[in-house]
């Protein structure tokens, strides 16, 4: 296992291009083959997935206030 | 996956008029005052009868209204300003409904013109605490130096007790640029080449922007998470 990584800028990018899901085969390929074999690299990937989650799943989601929803209706039956 | 329309395909005619109007980018889609309305008669118009408008508006515009609600408060990290962008906005894609191609990403192209009235009517006003200068801070992240620091020294343990009021102030103290990308990203989950459209930039600076933003983010999350291991300590 090695300690360190010589492209950790580059992994870190690739790591985030596999989590948006926005990776090539390729690229997921290689990441597999360093996350079996590069602890930093295994590091950041669960920083990178923890980090996510907190965004989608910890942050509270502000609902449109119904009475927005109304005012927005009633504007646009005026409209046309 | 659906893609957003070209909205300035087939309005042909507002291209030149829009020229004047500073810097591309925000105007592009729905400049204000001008109206689409009337598309020349070789443009393929999307005449939608008055049922049709409502049925569109309600069945592709009004499912994503508390996403957009979410967004305007993101944005402008104020509730009455989100009332009035959300509303505006909303108003605006009314009027301009008939540039809106049925069967397209609809959410998309909601969020679109919602960005843009951000930036011409809110962010000038907008209340952001500390305002960093944009393009200072894309400089210096742009260096290599920047970077390799920047492989930072938070544990995903250190962050999984973090709570969602402190990854909300973390996120509003970033500038809004980048705060946008996180946001379109993590939160609504659009792909860069919607991120691109949305917000009028090349897919290259949507993935550097983002790399950034996920940077600075950590750097905040990082100074919540060693504030709690302190107060750890003294059992609250
Ligand atoms: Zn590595």
């Amino acid at each position: 296992m090695k300690e360190h990584c010589d492209h950790q800028v580059d992994c870190l990018k690739m790591i985030q291009l596999i989590l948006d899901g926005e990776a090539t085969d390729q690229q997921l390929a290689r990441l597999k083959a360093n996350l079996v074999s590069c602890q930093p690299c295994i590091q950041m990937y669960h920083l990178e997935q923890e980090v996510k989650e907190l965004l989608t799943k910890r942050m509270e989601k502000k609902c449109c206030p119904e009475k927005l929803v109304a005012t927005i209706k009633s504007k646009i039956l005026t409209f046309s | 996956m659906a893609t957003i329309p070209e909205v300035m395909s087939d309005t042909p005619t507002r291209d030149d008029q829009d020229r004047s109007g500073g810097p591309a980018g925000p105007d592009q889609i729905l400049p204000d005052g001008d109206p689409v309305e009337q598309p020349s008669a070789d443009t393929p118009a999307r005449r939608y009868t008055d049922e049709q408008k409502y049925q569109v508006f309600n069945k592709e515009f009004m499912p994503h209204i508390d996403s957009m609600y979410n967004f305007a408060f993101r944005l402008t990290t104020d509730e009455d300003d989100a009332n009035d962008l959300v509303q505006d906005t909303y108003l605006k894609a009314f009027r301009f409904i008939s540039s809106f191609e049925q069967g397209t990403n609809a959410k998309a192209w909601l969020f679109r013109i919602l960005k843009n009235s951000f930036i011409n009517d809110y962010r000038k006003k907008s209340k952001e605490p500390a305002k960093v200068d944009y393009q200072d801070v894309e400089t210096t992240y742009n260096s290599e130096d920047a970077e390799s620091e920047h492989t930072v020294d938070l544990r995903a343990e250190s962050v999984s007790d973090l709570i969602g009021d402190e990854v909300a102030t973390a996120l509003n103290s970033l500038p809004v640029d980048f705060r946008t990308v996180i946001i379109l990203c993590d939160i609504e989950g659009f792909t860069y080449e919607e991120m691109a459209k949305i917000l009028d930039i090349p897919i290259g600076t949507v993935r550097s922007r983002l790399h950034r933003a996920r940077n600075l983010l950590k750097e905040k999350l990082r100074d919540y998470a060693s504030s709690m291991g302190y107060k750890e300590e003294s059992e609250e």
